[in-house]
This record gives C-alpha cells, sequence and structure tokens, in this order.
C-alpha cells in the first residue's frame, strides 16, 4: 500500500498573517515623530489595544495611523510592555 | 442558440455502469479516500429512504443499513463521458465540457441539418443515448440553456425563448448560480433564494454588496450574460497500458512501469513529433476503483526526463495497489514547434493553469510558498490574530 503524501512527515505548518515587524522610531511625548529613518508628517489617530490580559501573555499596544513625509501611510504601535516598536498593518 | 447538456448524478451513474444487480437498490458514492467521510450522489430509492448527497457517512448508514456504497471510479467516469462527448462531436455538435455530466454546445451548425431546432436537440439526445436520462435546455443566453436543463425533464429538451428568458429565469432558485459558498451564504442573509427576487436588485447595490462575482451573477439572474460557447478540440486518443501480473503497491515498480510507458508512447508514429500538453495518468486499483490524476503541462514537451519529473511524484498519491497502469497524451501541439496563444486562455484552461502555475511556484520555492488565508477571528482586535496562512495542498 502506497503511503498518502498528506501522511508523509513534512514541514508544512499554518503561520500568522500580519506579524509586527519591528520598527525604528523616534518619539517624543510618546508619539512618533521618526519611523525608519523618515519623518512623520501627521499622526491621523491614535488608539490603545488592551487584550488578552486573563492570560500569561497580555497585550498591551498604543498604535498610532500616520502619514509620513514621503506621503507614505504607516500603522506604528509601542508595546506598552516592552516598550518596543513595530510596524503592522492595521 | 445555446444548448446545455445535463447528466444528473454523473459519477454515480458511470460507476453503476457495470453493476446491473444494484439497479433499483439504495446505493450511494463512496467517499474518496483520504478526504472527509461525505457521500456523493444517491440513487432513488436511496433518496426515499432519506439519504442526501453529502451526508456524513456514518449518519446515512444510520439512517439506511441496507445502503450499498459503490467506489468512485473516477477513470471509468472520464472514459464514459468522453465516449459522449465524441458521440455528441460524431452528431455534428461542437462541445465545450464544463465537468463530467455538463457540456455546452452551439445548435446553429446542426439546425439546417437536421431539420430545426427541436430536430438538432432530438439529435443530441440520441447521440447521449436514453440510458443516461438526459436533459437539454436551449436558450440564447448560456445560464439560460443551464437553467432550462436543470428543470427539463429526463429525455427531454426545453426551449426558453429570447423574450421569455426574465420569467422563465425568476422562480428559479439561485442555487443555480456558480457562486461561492461564501457569496451564496450572503444572499441567503438577505433573504435572497429566487433568480427573480436578485434580477430585481439595483446593480450597483449588488456589485457593492457582492463584488465581481456578485455582478456577473445579477447579469445571470436577468439573462444579460454574454458568454459563449468555446468547443473543444476533440482530443487524439494516444495512450499506452501496462496490465501486472499481480497488483502493485510499491512506488518503485510503479516508477519503473512509467518509465516504459512513456517509452512506449512518445514512441508511437500517430505523435508525428508533436508534444502534449496535457497528460493523464490512471490506475485501475485491486477491489475495482480506480484512480486518475491529468497534469497540464506549463509548456508541451515530449521530453521523457520531463514528463516523468512530473508524473513521478504522482505515484505516491495513489490509495492501492494497481492492477493496470495507463498513460494518455492529451491535447498534442499542431506542430513540433512552440507557438504562443493569441486568445487568453479562461475557464477551466485558466484554473488548469493557474494550479499548475501554483505547482510550479510551490516545485522552485518550497512547499510553504503556497498558501490560503484562513479567517481565525476576523473580530480580534490583535491585527495578527484575526488571519493565519496554510499551505495549499492542491
Amino acid at each position: 500500500m502506497v503511503a498518502h503524501p498528506r501522511e508523509q512527515g513534512d514541514s508544512r505548518s499554518a503561520r500568522r498573517l500580519n506579524e509586527p515587524r519591528p520598527a525604528r522610531v523616534l518619539e517624543q511625548k510618546g508619539h512618533p515623530v521618526e519611523v525608519n529613518r523618515v519623518p512623520v508628517a501627521l499622526v491621523r489617530e491614535e488608539w490603545r489595544v488592551a487584550d488578552r490580559w486573563w492570560t500569561e501573555a497580555p497585550v498591551q499596544r498604543r498604535y498610532f495611523d500616520v502619514v509620513l513625509e514621503t506621503g507614505e501611510n504607516a500603522v506604528v504601535f509601542r508595546d506598552e510592555l516592552t516598550g518596543r516598536w513595530y510596524r503592522q498593518r492595521a | 442558440m445555446i444548448a446545455c447538456l445535463t447528466l444528473s448524478a454523473f459519477p454515480l451513474r458511470a460507476a453503476l455502469a457495470g453493476r446491473p444487480e444494484l439497479r433499483g437498490q439504495p446505493v450511494a458514492l463512496a467517499p474518496e479516500p483520504g478526504r472527509l467521510p461525505l457521500i456523493g450522489p444517491c440513487t432513488a430509492a436511496a433518496a426515499d429512504a432519506g439519504i442526501k448527497p453529502g451526508m456524513r457517512l456514518s449518519e446515512a448508514l444510520a439512517t439506511c443499513p441496507e445502503l450499498r456504497l459503490v467506489e468512485q471510479d473516477p477513470a471509468g467516469s472520464e472514459e464514459q463521458w468522453e465516449r459522449i462527448l465524441r458521440r455528441l462531436e460524431d452528431a455534428g455538435f461542437a462541445v465545450e465540457p464544463v465537468e463530467a455530466g455538463c457540456a455546452y454546445f452551439e445548435t446553429r451548425g446542426v439546425e439546417r441539418l437536421a431539420g430545426g431546432l427541436e430536430a438538432a436537440l432530438r439529435r443530441a439526445l440520441d447521440a447521449v443515448g436514453t440510458g443516461w436520462q438526459p436533459r437539454v435546455g436551449a436558450a440564447s443566453r448560456r445560464f439560460a440553456a443551464l437553467a432550462a436543463a436543470s428543470v427539463a425533464p429526463a429525455g427531454k429538451a426545453i426551449v426558453v425563448d429570447d423574450d421569455d428568458t426574465g420569467l422563465f429565469l425568476e422562480p428559479l432558485p439561485v442555487d443555480l448560480l456558480a457562486l461561492s459558498p461564501e457569496r451564496r451564504g450572503e444572499l441567503s442573509e438577505l433573504g435572497i433564494k429566487r433568480l427573480g427576487e436578485l434580477a430585481r436588485l439595483p446593480g450597483a447595490a449588488v456589485a457593492d454588496r457582492l463584488g465581481l462575482d456578485g455582478s456577473e451573477a445579477w447579469r445571470q439572474a436577468r439573462g444579460e450574460d454574454e458568454a459563449g460557447v468555446a468547443p473543444r478540440r476533440p482530443p487524439e486518443a494516444v495512450a499506452e497500458t501496462l496490465e501486472f501480473p499481480e497488483p502493485v503497491g510499491n512506488e518503485l515498480t510503479l516508477g519503473w512501469a512509467l518509465a516504459a510507458l512513456l517509452d512506449r508512447l512518445l514512441a508511437r508514429p500517430e505523435r508525428g513529433g508533436r508534444a502534449p500538453r496535457q497528460i493523464a495518468l490512471a490506475a485501475r486499483l485491486i477491489g475495482g476503483g480506480s484512480w486518475r490524476r491529468t497534469l497540464t503541462l506549463r509548456e508541451p514537451t515530449a521530453e521523457a526526463e520531463r514528463l516523468r519529473a512530473a508524473l513521478g511524484p504522482r505515484l505516491a498519491e495513489v490509495p492501492a495497489p494497481v492492477v493496470s497502469l495507463r498513460l494518455e497524451l492529451g491535447e498534442l501541439t499542431e506542430s513540433a514547434g512552440v507557438q504562443a496563444e493569441l486568445i487568453r486562455p479562461r475557464g477551466n484552461r485558466l484554473r488548469e493553469r493557474l494550479r499548475d502555475g501554483l505547482r510550479q511556484a510551490r516545485a522552485a520555492a518550497g512547499v510553504d510558498a503556497v498558501c490560503t488565508v484562513v479567517e481565525v477571528a476576523p473580530w480580534s482586535r490583535i491585527p495578527e490574530s484575526r488571519a493565519i496562512l496554510v499551505p495549499r495542498d492542491d
């Protein structure tokens, strides 16, 4: 009997879509003024996400929807637990 | 006029073709090996006993303990379907097969020969044979022809006049539209069950809410679809079969058999140096079932090494020991040279190309290269928790 290909061992596995990527952000009074060395022209919106506080991996983020001086839109967030900045599509 | 021929529950009928002892019995098509245990189409006797296609196997057997299951026979089914298409082509129709059990053809060329539309449709029904209980619908629009075939009595044809298309389509269910389950769900949530209800909605609102698919469905429901018939070029049957003295389950032996078949097939004089665009590998399995894989090549080739590399991995998918192995060359090129296509491929051909392209991408960039996005928690406030990427198997 020939084994079904799905039963054979392979490394295929599901992975998350839209994982946050570390970003280099310069901040002033908690607001981003530069994202990956490009100055921020405008902060369009700001919001907080506090979730999974009941688990061992809580999420506490402060998101900023910004327009860069190049005209590009970007969403960055500050992980309030680690103080690190990330870029992500919201 | 465009005509649509449908043979309901064709895979089951094909599987039952050589089993007269099961006539009149509650029978259903067994689930495909390795797939979800859901039964396929069933006979009228099974339907009377409460069986429905798509039911879980355990539930079906609990509902009707006398239910007999027949193994899927994709190779046999394809052979039978090919014979039907050839009979239609011999009767003068240029056919466009959609899937086994459904094909479109233009009647215009045959009407004068047969003596009118009704006679042409009768000719098509006779070519198929009454044993298959064919149903034919004819209309000036492709979707209306399909809808007419869906309500035609077995062995009969229904013709829909152009002026009556809207009225004819109005009371029919929206299930006739080729929509994704999501779009179907959206229509159901909006309370739209009949084609007439969809047709009465404003076109812009349908496009806004249901996108391109919805727009096309809306045009079909109004009897305004523009699609014509793209007849196939009848394939030349160049095939070789190898019978084994005893069933073979060893992939290595099957690999050698495949190599021998390829050498024999490529040496056939009727190939005339032309390369196949498509190649099919079929196996008759121990216990009476069959297995078949059709592969559209990225570009036509008659190089044995490349064909072996393309077909070899398929042998690992054979679900049971093999009694005989068959290799068929399909769609041979016109000449020994390579010619780019002038007209963009559409429909099944385009999908086949896409599937082949995906396989090519996977072969080049690894098994994880082609994925489907699956929404797992679209409501989540955490963006990376909303969807995952799952590697595709096809």
